[in-house]
């Protein structure tokens, strides 16, 4: 153990090293960040020493491996922006010094993978944001004096603000528990979803991806199990633990998990007797989940039962009628009738979370072994503030906790169901598929996508150990599921590199440049028109100049193909994204419900001027499509070639100068905003 | 053929003027009579609306090739000449009354799409037309006293296909009077005065919501045809409630009315909820009422947009201005904090001190608190995050009592902590403060401003309805609470009492915009367990008592009278066929498994309930179907009983 602390503390002190030659990072190195315990009210993992001293030995291996991974990653970030010009440098002095009491060291060091991976894997809240990272190579060659201008700006307040985001992403280690007794060990940053985590587990255990693998939390001291939503952010629950705590997390399946999409009659039609339920055809089920969750309105099952409730801190049970409503749950007073206006509530959601008990009979001397725990997920041990109950059957438990879910959850359940489906599906054709498309970044499987973006080009040029870029993999998850949401941003294949680049303690500056073609080995003329966009036409004709980059990608046989994905993906990218736009008013900072459009997609949009997504084309019409100005601004930029590609991902946002300066923008304010709700 | 004379009334000429008398064939078509008879009035004008009614068929003479003969026709038939359109007074969602010219002479079906086409109202197959309930007094001078807007001028040809302009139909842009009124029909109204409120019938049974459903005009008869007369008033209604691709931009008009029925249903107890949601109902009224008062222009703006072209400037408009303020921004990134004197207490402890004065701080979603405004730069006494915590108030003007209740979690259960304020500015901003911290959000969030000014808003409606009682709500700020619930909550809460609660839903929904509010208000109504209901009291088949028959857009329900509870459910899309007996007046119908029901309709006539069942199985066709045309046949097919066939 000791040595891996040591190992640890050594590997830090290096990353230290590194980001301080940048003379960008003023953050402390404080390597025990965790000075925050707010006073009596937030305990637990919030340091990650500590969740690091609670693992065992092939754990650390194993994050070892992935950390490893992460400072290469780094240090060609570092490469990359070292050659790529001043630009970063003053911006972080400008800023407040990044709150020390987070565990500011870790998530600095990470930056490099994360940074992309962080503007991206937010964008589950923040979907603009993904702009940020997928745009590097059509750094305009020639852009006007202004034009660079605003673009230093831009960048410079972009990097500071991802610089502050990093610095404030707590990140936990946590062991997640399989059904064999063996455990699986992974970094959770707090902007990670469940369904996220979930897609990194599979890539680890090689398990069926089906849809009922769940992630659950398990309470000890109050003997409480609940299986977390996919939309549930990981990290945020966990912290509520206590220090003491013997808590557990378990990967497992669950059937009740989305057992309502597949039964809906047993909750909707629950009255009906069970032999009608059980002849209902798929037909009237479809029906069921159409009128129940895809309407204006979601639509709660009209549930209604005698429960028994173990009232505050009392020792006794007593039976009430209760009822459930979309706007909570309900009993009905003695001597009152059922009627809407007399019945009194019992609890709302909003602050409330459901758990299945385990063992009552025993613990509370409960009626049956059927209960269930309303609580605020913040309480961790007994209190009066826990609401008992207990059902007289299963079946009845299992219809409350999950009506209480679609009540509390709505329409972001089947949203759930819709995408564990989508990536159930996908996976199972995946692993029919042969290796080649494997390493590739935009692959049609959203599981791959996972790793994808990293590895891809991680391994082509240097062999690494194969688990190593397996974990590698896992570490940054964020852009990856991200991209199973959106279309995968079709700069995709470019940006990677840079980080996957694996030179270790020699930062090559021009390294990413070369990485470029070796990753897109075809047609080095070819490569000459992809990534330089033309200097800027026009602001609004500059969405074209982007075109031109997917699609010969695309085109040039060998390489990962980016428009597969797109087409099985279920956005068509550019109209929607745009059409959205004239609905709501508000344009440029998107709705944080709209998940999909993401910034690159309007750029497809403009150059495509048809429809969306440009489906594999041989290179040379590609260039054309883009218009005919492309082509003669592509030349020049050709010969710089070497200059311009570098800097690709630091500077990126200068690229959105030209033309996707609203994402930019509009990143920034999502970005602003999280920051201020981050703390 | 030999010639006869036929009278003729024409109602342009006054009622008191004879029938104009022609002498006709057997064999002349009614095209020919109208010819005759317009030549022989010699009145100059436009003829082109009028036909002819034949009163003791009651049945318009529409087929102008059709000779008399064929229709029947002949010396003793009274016949009356007289225009297609005329005018009704429309009662709408809204309470408001518009007169229009309606077709008479058409099916209701299509006089309501004539009707929706004018008004801008999409999907007009979801609304129908019924009588209004008869004042029990005849209140005529009331009546007269009501504001009508006339829409009597429209041409009836502008209807036929709106062209928008400026995000309304062409016709409306015509005059400011028009825009007025389009303006009444898609913004929603300010709240009703309480006793406006009181004043309307409200059901108080299940059977009297039946006889209300009773009311219902035939869809497939012209109104002529059922009694109704020139200036007659009736009510346009959302009956049909599966409501069908609504799409903000394009259904203004649909939007607001929709929210206007939903609200009456609401207020009048049309429809049941329990009192949580009643306030919830109650603060998103409050909050439609502000939001419509400050952006009237919402409707047009967005229309505005539909051009690509604007939208792509304005965007570009707004980054650039973002861009400037950025480095600003992101200068005051420091989280912006509070700092003041104020009283802490905290009821579970077991001292008996009472609050206390601590120098107070809010910093991102933390409180902390110190000895002295001096001692604020070490180490607080303690800190606390209110991020999940449940905020509550405690306000008393009139006593100047001004407490945040804070209920904070923590792993051994929920902590209370009352902190006590000095008066109103210093409570609005700490509240919103902890508002937003238990949301998780900082001061620097957006919403803090506006958080303080809804707050204080409600300090301000708490002042005034101590004050000045049974005013009628004049301003914004001066809002009784009792305008937001149903007569119910009038006994049980005093106005300053209902005030708090209002408010503690109303921190739920006070960032939406005003389309999302209004979304949000139909959702929560369409999530009530009754919503969608339309009651028959029927007599089933072999059953000696009257009960309830619940027809939702998904299923029939039977209700027992006695109790009140559901004792059967039957979804349509068991459903294998359904009959009506016109003879027996009695609807039969068969489920899958052999379950067949039968009853008699004792407060509506058995074509209202065929109606309603067929009218629900016509709307769940039109998800399948592509084209955006309105398959008027096939309404007719399912809705029109014998007299379609």
């Amino acid at each position: 153990m000791d040595d891996i602390d040591a190992m640890f503390s050594d590997l830090l002190g290096e990353m230290d090293l590194l980001t301080q030659s940048l003379g960008q990072e003023t953050v402390p190195p404080a390597s025990p960040p965790s000075t925050n315990k707010e006073v009596n009210f937030s305990i637990g993992f919030t340091d990650l020493n500590e969740s690091l001293n609670e693992l065992e030995d092939t754990d650390l291996d194993a994050l070892m491996a992935d950390l490893v991974a992460d400072l290469n990653a780094t240090e060609e970030k570092l490469a990359a922006e070292i050659q790529g010009l001043k630009v970063p440098s003053p911006p972080p002095s400008d800023l407040p010094p990044p709150p020390t009491d987070l565990s500011t060291h870790p998530a600095s060091s990470y930056a490099s993978p994360t940074s992309p991976a962080s503007s991206t894997g937010s964008s589950v809240s923040t979907p603009a944001s993904s702009a940020t990272s997928p745009i590097p190579p059509p750094q305009s060659s020639k852009p006007t004096k202004e034009e660079i201008e605003a673009q230093m700006k831009a960048d410079k307040i972009k990097l500071a603000l991802e610089k502050l985001k990093e610095a404030k992403v707590k990140k936990l280690v946590v062991k997640f528990l399989l059904n064999d007794g063996s455990a699986k060990t992974l970094m959770v940053d707090e902007r990670q979803t469940v369904r996220e985590v979930l897609d990194n587990l599979f890539e680890k255990t090689h398990c069926d991806c089906n849809v009922d693998w769940s992630l659950c939390e398990t309470n000890h001291e109050l003997q409480l199990e609940r299986t977390f939503e996919d939309h549930e952010n990981l990290v945020e629950p966990l912290l509520a633990w206590t220090r003491d705590s013997e808590n557990k997390i378990l990967f497992q399946e669950r059937r009740e998990k989305n057992e309502v999409f597949k039964n809906p009659q047993n909750f909707y039609l629950w009255k009906k007797d069970k032999k009608a339920l059980k002849d209902i055809k798929d037909k009237d089920k479809e029906l069921l989940v159409q009128e129940n969750f895809c309407g204006t309105s979601i639509i709660v099952p009209d549930l209604e039962a005698v429960l028994h409730l173990k009232e505050d801190g009392k020792k006794s049970w007593k039976q009430r009628l209760f009822q459930l409503r979309a706007s909570g749950i309900y009993y009905v007073p003695k001597g009152k009738t059922k009627s809407s206006r007399d019945l009194v509530c019992f609890v709302q959601f909003d602050n409330l979370n459901v758990y299945y008990g385990k063992d009552f009979k025993s613990k509370y001397k409960a009626p049956t072994d059927f209960c269930f725990v309303l609580k605020h997920p913040q309480i961790q041990k007994e209190s009066q503030y826990i609401k008992y109950l207990c059902c007289d059957d299963a079946r009845t438990m299992n219809l409350w906790v999950t009506g209480i879910r679609i009540a509390k959850y709505g329409v972001s359940l089947y949203e759930n169901f819709k995408t564990s489906e989508k990536k159930a599906a996908v996976s199972s054709v995946w692993t029919n598929r042969s290796t080649p498309s494997s390493s590739n970044p935009s692959t049609p499987s959203p599981t791959i996508k996972a790793k994808s973006p990293n590895q891809a080009n991680g391994h082509a040029p240097t062999p690494q150990p194969g688990p190593i870029s397996a974990d590698f993999g896992n570490i940054p998850p964020p852009p990856p599921p991200m991209a199973e949401i959106l279309p995968p941003p079709p700069p995709d294949p470019a940006f990677p590199p840079p980080p996957s680049l694996p030179s270790k303690g020699s930062p090559k500056p021009s390294l990413p440049q070369r990485k470029l073609p070796t990753n897109f080995p075809p047609p080095p003329p070819s490569m000459d028109n992809l990534p330089p966009p033309p200097p800027p036409p026009p602001i609004d004709d500059a969405p074209p100049d982007f075109l031109p980059p997917p699609p010969p990608t695309s085109g040039f046989g060998s390489l990962p193909p980016p428009p597969p994905p797109m087409s099985s993906l279920p956005l068509p990218p550019p109209p929607a994204s745009f059409g959205r736009m004239d609905q709501s008013l508000p344009p440029p900072p998107p709705d944080p419900e709209f998940l999909p459009p993401p910034p690159p997609e309007p750029v497809f949009t403009g150059g495509g001027g048809g429809p969306p997504p440009p489906p594999p084309p041989p290179p040379p019409p590609a260039a054309g499509g883009g218009g005919g100005f492309p082509r003669p601004a592509l030349r020049p930029v050709g010969s710089v070639k070497k200059m311009p590609p570098a800097p690709p991902k630091r500077t990126t946002p200068s690229l959105q100068g030209g033309g996707g300066d609203g994402d930019l923008m509009s990143e920034l304010m999502l970005a602003m905003n999280k920051k201020r709700g981050a703390h | 053929m030999a010639a006869w004379d036929l009278a003729i009334s024409v109602e342009d000429l006054g009622p008191d003027a004879p029938p104009v008398t022609l002498s006709v064939a057997s064999d002349l078509h009614v095209g020919g009579v109208i010819l005759k008879l317009v030549e022989k009035t010699q009145i100059k004008r436009d003829w082109s609306d009028h036909a002819l009614w034949w009163e003791q068929k009651q049945q318009w003479l529409l087929r102008t090739s059709w000779t008399l003969e064929k229709y029947g026709i002949h010396a003793d038939a009274r016949l009356l000449f007289m225009p297609q359109h005329k005018p009704v007074r429309l009662c709408l969602p809204s309470g408001i009354t518009l007169r229009l010219l309606a077709c008479f002479s058409n099916p209701v079906f299509q006089t309501v799409m004539g009707i929706c086409r004018m008004l801008n109202i999409r999907r007009p197959e979801e609304l129908s037309l019924l009588r209004p309930i008869e004042h029990k007094k005849k209140k005529k001078a009331k009546d007269l006293d009501e504001e009508i807007y006339d829409l009597t001028e429209v041409p009836l040809s502008s209807a036929s296909r709106p062209c928008l302009y400026n995000g309304m139909p062409a016709h409306f842009a015509d005059s400011s009077q028009m825009e007025a009124i389009y303006k009444m029909l898609s913004v929603t109204q300010p709240p009703p005065a309480p006793e406006v409120i009181a004043k309307q019938y409200r059901p108080a049974s299940v059977v009297d919501k039946a006889h209300i459903h009773g009311r219902w005009l035939d869809s497939s008869r012209c109104l002529m045809q059922q009694g109704i007369q020139e200036n007659d008033q009736i009510w346009l209604r959302f009956k049909f409630f599966a409501f069908y691709d609504i799409e903000p931009k394009y259904d203004v008009v649909r939007l607001t009315q929709l929210y206007e029925q939903a609200r009456w249903a609401i207020l009048l107890e049309d429809i049941d909820c329990t009192e949580e949601e009643m306030m919830l109902f109650g603060a998103l009224q409050y909050h439609i009422s502000k939001v419509s008062q400050s952006e009237p222009q919402m409707m047009s703006s967005s229309a505005a947009m539909d051009d690509l072209e604007s939208a792509l400037q304005s965007l570009e408009v707004k980054m650039e201005g973002e861009s400037s303020t950025a480095s600003e921004m992101l200068e005051t990134m420091t989280a912006p904090d509070l700092n003041d004197y104020l009283k802490i207490f905290r009821p579970k402890r077991l001292t008996l001190k009472g609050y206390k004065q601590y120098w107070f701080k809010f910093q991102d979603t933390s409180i902390s608190y110190f000895k002295s405004k001096e001692e604020s730069i070490g180490e607080p006494i303690q800190k606390i995050n209110l991020k999940g915590c449940e905020v509550a108030p405690d306000v008393n003007m009139a006593a100047q009592k001004f407490l945040i209740r804070l209920l904070i979690p923590a792993p051994e259960g929920m902590n209370e902590v009352y902190l006590r304020c000095e008066n109103e500015q210093q409570y609005a901003q700490w509240m919103a403060a902890c508002r937003l911290g238990s949301k998780g959000k900082t001061l620097a969030d957006s919403s803090f401003q506006s958080e303080i000014q809804s707050i204080r808003s409600f300090l301000a409606m708490q002042k005034s309805s101590s004050s000045s009682h049974g005013n009628v709500p004049a301003s914004d700020e001066s809002i009784n609470t009792h305008s937001l619930v149903s007569p119910r909550y009038h006994k049980k809460y005093k106005p300053k009492q209902l005030t708090p609660r209002i408010l503690d839903a109303y921190q739920n929904v006070a960032q939406l915009s005003l389309t999302d509010a209004v979304m949000r208000f139909l959702q929560i109504w369409q999530a009530l367990p009754d919503f969608g209901l339309s009651y028959v009291v029927v007599r089933f088949k072999g059953s000696r008592k009257d009960e309830v028959l619940g027809i939702a857009p998904n299923r029939l329900i039977r209700i027992d009278l006695g109790v009140g509870d559901v004792v059967k459910t039957w979804r349509y899309n068991n459903m294998k066929q359904w009959n009506v007996n016109w003879d027996i007046r009695q609807v039969a119908i068969e489920f899958e498994g052999n379950v067949n029901i039968a009853f008699s309709c004792v407060t509506a006539d058995c074509k209202i309930v065929h109606e309603f069942i067929g009218g629900y199985i016509f709307m769940s066709t039109r998800s399948r179907e592509k084209s955006d045309t309105l398959n008027e046949e096939l309404f007719h097919k399912l809705t029109g009983g014998h007299e379609a066939l």
